[in-house]
């Protein structure tokens, strides 16, 4: 569509002003909770990322010698009913909550954006999109889930699967919701008259000014997968023990929680330092990015 | 007309008893009074209980609480020998095709109606519909009651473990109102004719029972025994518990929130030991801990390779780490307090030898294949015998790998495929209790736990079943018995790891309480 | 109103449909099955397929999706295969307990957020605002199960003030009933609790700045009936829409905190449901938990439609 092109950059994204990235950057940088979100997320994600270098005991080494022991100077984090060094397991495990968080969110932004762009631009897909959206979105998530690694199987992999499959139709809706927004905007409707292609214009036009609130939604959808991920294997259904994932800790110390409460608090506590930080990250990303998404969540 | 060839089992039992107290000193004539009559036992039970329907399940959840409600014509008394209880005695014809019973007079069901022989046929034939055992009714051609009191089998043919299974407490022929007999699957009515009847059952939290007035005990035995001889209802109530957190069961028995406990963790004993208001009891061989080999898939279908496995295996540190420390040593399939026990094929047992483990391999020309080990995490007990015994395989070079899943996917897997996995972690309960020959059922065909093609059976063991089954002579039975147990340890068709000991605890003012398969809430009282 | 509810009601159909069609294929993908669990680790292969064979699931699968789509016609919902009872029978025995958690931890959440997030923004920068908010992030942070596992550690172990588990209804002693919801509740309101505190802050704030209020203030009215009688008010409109969110991740939690604490209700036996492979009881549970959580869903939007005259619904 020659015709269209000349048109087409002269409404592209209203009130451009200097490098948008670079003023969202600063803004974000000078953003107390970001910040402290960032620095905690951050602690979590370089020890998983340097757990070969922080450690040189195999996480999965049993010491039938060396069980229960209390964190001394030996075993930092003490060990685990199998004489496991709880150091190296919680460390190795940052890196599985790590990798599980960050697949989950880029599963769910192609394929929830892909979703929800389709259902938000073509008005014929909506419907049939959104029923089974919405059907998906009736089971609680954490059965959902249950059920979907109950059929896969247990293992990092599937875990990964039904979480995505659990959290698509939500990352989906939000979409959905700015792109009918979009959809309708002058300059939209202009290009569509036109005679922009649908290609073009959801790429070009649509989804940039969706990602504000994309972004936002997937910073916390990384908190609740390493969280899901973490109650999934609790209850015996997310990765295959003994892989030293933070909720397998727990489920296998929650026997000797007494007397060995060490064993749960431990991988507990990790668990919670890098939702905290998701969330304040998410906290700032929204101040900054899309102060309109206050009040949802 | 049949005429009576022994005593009654049962009869013969409470004079041995009888003449052992005499001997002991002076004995009290009288039979069991309660202490102290009155209060409420709450029991925490690790698993949780889904029906009541005993002869439609087969867990040990159900049998738990449903035989303190249930009574059947015959049971098993503490060592595991056949007792009557609902029935006053029995008699077998010489040619053992009949059998008579007859049964104890004045007994009453929990909704006051008096039990008769036509109870018993109905409970009968619902059972030879849906009861998991029927198979013990294989040669029986039919049942019937001339009169109210008299109940007789008649025999297609003459099978000399007739009794033995019809004993048995695995999956027993509870007797349940004529009324009863078309109840569904999984749908019984509860009313038996037990000290024990129901109150209130929530699946998933709590059963509770109340003492049946009514009972009538039963009066040739002075005690309890087992799950038969003299019972009687001390509490008012008894309410089960389920609490499937073992941390929870500790700190329930500690605070006196729970008088009585089953499976304490051995992390716990020591603190739980000093405090003077809670008595520890074990009950010693539970089961028998054991993984199975799938005979049908490479590389566990070759001999050399098991063996190698058999000889690289540390038994102590496995059943350590399954029990927690709380275990016996055990060769084969009986344990030591049992007449039928053996140590047949020891010389395969417990070798922790990597070097011979090592020459194995080599006969085996074992070229590092994938061993699988499926294992689930519903019974922690079988997940670490299957963590250990993996490390320990690796440390002679097997390349060994954990296939976790949960419980009902490994038995289906187990069942149904001979393909993605080598060894399956199970424990055999009720069966070692019961005795030789319901344990040996495991490796009769179809379905011998071994995985054999279809009809690839090893002949030897074939015979050795059959000689358990058909010998008239019970030393020909146990001898048959032996050389089966050695057949399957030198073949490798089982590693037997040892037996489990269950710890129970009960609050110190609590009197009477014995373990044994079914935790007994009768002739159990609170002290002062 | 009831045209609201109607064209609601009438949406919700085809997702049910979905919901029953996913439940069934995903259950029977589901390998292993019930038998195992019923026959225990010591049943032998013979015992199970007796097992099979009384609860009929050596039938053909279309046949079994044939047998449970003309129960549903007939409302009838089957029966658990474990417990033998019928699925509405126990779903009407668990759904109590399940809510009167849920409305205890609703409560907490109600109070305790509404209150923390009013204060906040009304001390607004003020260390009572960055407290209140330092604990809604805990509380949205901290993983249930691992809260509650510290409070039966702590409350019940250690200080033997509760119990460590088990279930009162409320009908037989209020008082235990209290005692052994406690933990749970609290333990299910955080995160609730925490998203609400934060919703309801910066709701406030935002009503705060508008210019009635600051009219209403210029014009003398004391502080505590602005508050209450017209930023709260304007407030509640959003926070309404929460509130349905909050009871649907009430439901979600409750599967972990009941497993946790062995309380018979619905998430409790909805997870065995799923993991002991009982069919109809999975199928029919879940169906009855989406027409409640559709159910109240559609109140929802009424009572938002009711206080705030300036949305009109128009079923989007």
């Amino acid at each position: 569509m020659p015709a269209g092109a000349p048109l087409e950059d002269e409404l592209e994204v209203p009130e451009r002003r200097q490098s948008p990235l670079r003023m969202t950057v600063v803004r974000l940088f000078r953003h107390q909770l970001f910040l402290s979100g960032l620095v905690l997320f951050g602690l979590i994600a370089v020890v998983g990322v340097l757990a070969p270098l922080l450690t040189d005991i195999n996480p999965n080494k049993l010491g039938m010698r060396t069980r229960f022991q209390a964190p001394d100077a030996a075993f930092l984090f003490g060990t685990d009913n199998f004489g496991r060094s709880l150091w190296s397991r919680t460390v190795w495990g940052a890196q599985l909550s790590m990798m599980i968080g960050l697949s989950v969110v880029l599963l769910n932004a192609v394929f929830g954006t892909l979703i929800g762009a389709l259902a938000g631009y073509f008005p014929r897909l909506d419907n049939v999109l959104m029923r089974v959206n919405d059907a998906l979105m009736a089971f609680p998530a954490i059965l959902l889930a249950i059920a979907i690694t109950a059929v896969l199987g247990p293992s990092i992999v599937n875990a990964i699967l039904a979480l995505a499959i659990v959290y698509i139709p939500r990352t989906a809706r939000i979409v959905r919701a700015s792109v009918i927004v979009l959809r309708e905007m002058e300059y939209v409707q202009a290009a569509i008259a036109a005679g922009a292609g649908h290609w073009r214009i959801l790429r070009r036009h649509i989804l940039p000014n969706a990602m504000a609130p994309l972004i936002v939604q997937l910073s916390f959808l990384f908190a609740y997968a390493v969280l899901s991920e973490a109650t999934l294997s609790f209850l015996g259904l997310g990765a295959v023990p003994p892989t030293p994932t933070w909720g397998n800790i727990m489920a296998e110390g929650r026997q000797y929680m007494v007397e060995a409460p060490w064993i749960i608090t431990i991988p507990g506590i990790a668990l919670m330092i890098t939702v905290m930080g998701l969330n304040l990250l998410g906290d700032g990303l929204r101040d900054v990015l899309d102060p309109r998404l206050r009040i949802q969540q | 007309m049949p005429r009576p060839t022994r005593l009654p089992f049962g009869l013969a039992a409470a004079m041995a008893a009888t003449a052992a107290a005499l001997l002991a000193g002076p004995a009290s004539a009288a039979a069991f009074k309660c202490p102290h009559v009155g209060g409420d036992f709450v029991f925490g039970q690790e698993a949780n209980v889904n029906s009541l329907d005993q002869p439609a399940s087969s867990t040990i959840s159900t049998r738990n609480v449903a035989m303190n409600i249930f009574e059947t014509l015959l049971t098993r008394d503490e060592n595991n020998n056949t007792i009557t209880d609902l029935a006053d005695s029995y008699t077998e014809s010489p040619d053992r095709m009949t059998y008579t019973f007859k049964l104890r007079q004045g007994v009453k069901f929990h909704n006051g109606k008096p039990l008769t022989t036509a109870d018993v046929v109905a409970s009968f034939d619902r059972y030879n519909k849906i009861g998991l055992e029927r198979s013990m009714f294989n040669n029986v051609a039919s049942w019937d009651a001339p009169d109210a009191s008299t109940f007789v089998i008649h025999m297609k043919k003459p099978q000399p473990t007739f009794i033995e299974l019809l004993s048995s407490f695995s999956v027993p022929v509870v007797i349940v109102p004529a009324e009863d007999r078309d109840d569904p699957p999984m749908q019984l009515k509860t009313i038996g004719t037990g000290p024990w009847q129901l109150v209130d059952f929530v699946p998933g939290s709590h059963v509770k029972l109340k003492r049946y007035d009514g009972y009538a005990p039963n009066t040739k035995y002075e005690q309890r025994t087992g799950f038969g001889g003299y019972k009687q209802a001390c509490f008012d109530t008894v309410t089960f518990r389920i609490v499937t957190e073992p941390g929870a069961r500790v700190a329930g028995l500690q605070t006196g929130e729970l008088q009585g406990v089953e499976d304490l963790p051995t992390k716990s004993l020591p603190e739980l030991k000093k405090d003077k208001n809670i008595t520890v009891v074990p009950l010693p061989n539970w089961w028998i801990q054991i993984a199975l080999p799938n005979t049908s898939a490479p590389p566990t279908n070759n001999l050399m390779f098991r063996k190698a496995v058999q000889a690289a295996l540390d038994m102590d540190e496995i059943m350590d780490a399954a029990t927690d420390g709380n275990y016996k040593l055990n060769v084969g399939f009986q344990y030591p307090n049992q007449p039928s026990y053996t140590d047949a094929g020891k010389e395969t047992y417990n070798l922790k030898n990597p070097k011979l483990a090592k020459e194995y391999l080599a006969k085996a020309n074992y070229k590092g294949e994938p061993l699988v080990l499926l294992t689930n995490k519903d019974y922690p007990s079988m997940y670490n015998a299957a963590l250990v015994m993996a490390e320990q395989l690796k440390a002679v070079g097997i390349k060994a790998e954990l296939k976790v899943v949960d419980w009902p996917t490994s038995v289906t897997t187990m069942q149904n495929t001979t393909t993605g996995w080598n060894f399956f972690f199970t424990g055999y309960g009720t069966q070692p209790a019961l005795g030789a020959l319901a344990t040996m059922v495991f490796f009769a065909p179809p379905n011998a736990n071994y995985k054999p093609a279809p009809g690839k059976d090893d002949p030897d063991l074939l015979a050795a079943f059959r000689d358990m089954n058909d010998q008239p002579d019970p030393k020909a039975r146990q001898a048959a018995f032996a050389r089966m147990q050695k057949i399957i340890l030198d073949n490798v068709y089982a590693v037997p790891f040892g037996s489990l000991t269950k710890v129970q605890g009960v609050r110190a003012n609590v009197g009477g309480y014995v373990p044994f398969r079914i935790p007994r809430m009768s002739n159990v009282w609170f002290k002062n | 109103m009831a045209g609201i509810a109607l064209r609601r009601l009438l949406g919700a159909l085809p997702v049910l449909l979905i919901v029953s069609l996913i439940t069934f294929a995903l259950l029977r993908l589901i390998p292993g099955d019930p038998s195992s669990v019923i026959g225990g680790p010591s049943a032998t292969a013979d015992q199970l397929a007796q097992i099979r064979r009384n609860l009929g699931l050596d039938e053909p699968l279309p046949m079994q999706l044939v047998h449970w789509y003309a129960g549903l016609l007939q409302g009838n919902l089957g029966r658990s295969l474990l417990m033998g009872q019928g699925v509405v029978e126990v779903t009407f025995e668990r759904l109590p307990v399940t809510l009167g958690l849920s409305l205890y931890a609703l409560v907490i959440t109600l109070v305790a957020g509404l209150a923390s997030g009013i204060v906040a923004a009304l001390r607004q920068n003020t260390w009572v605002d960055q407290l209140a908010m330092m604990v809604a992030m805990l509380g949205i942070s901290v993983p249930n199960f691992f809260l509650g596992l510290l409070g039966i550690i702590f409350f019940a172990v250690k200080l033997g003030w509760l119990p460590t588990g088990g279930y009162v209804p409320f009908s037989q002693d209020p008082w235990e009933w209290f005692r052994t919801t406690t933990m749970p509740a609290v333990s299910l309101a955080m995160l609730q609790m925490g998203l609400l505190a934060r919703i309801t802050r910066s709701t406030m704030l935002e009503v705060l700045r508008q210019d009635y209020i600051r009219t209403a203030r210029a014009k003398g009215l004391p502080g505590r009936q602005v508050v209450v009688k017209h930023a709260l008010a304007n407030a509640l409109i959003p926070i309404t829409t929460v509130i349905g969110i909050i009871v649907s991740l009430l439901i979600s939690g409750s599967v972990v905190t009941e497993t946790l604490f062995s309380i018979p209700g619905m998430g409790q036996l909805l997870t065995q449901a799923v993991l002991n492979r009982d069919y109809p009881m999975v199928q029919g549970g879940l169906l009855l938990t989406t027409v409640f959580l559709v159910l109240v869903n559609i109140m929802v939007d009424i009572c938002y439609a009711f206080l705030d005259p300036r949305v009109r619904y128009d079923g989007k």
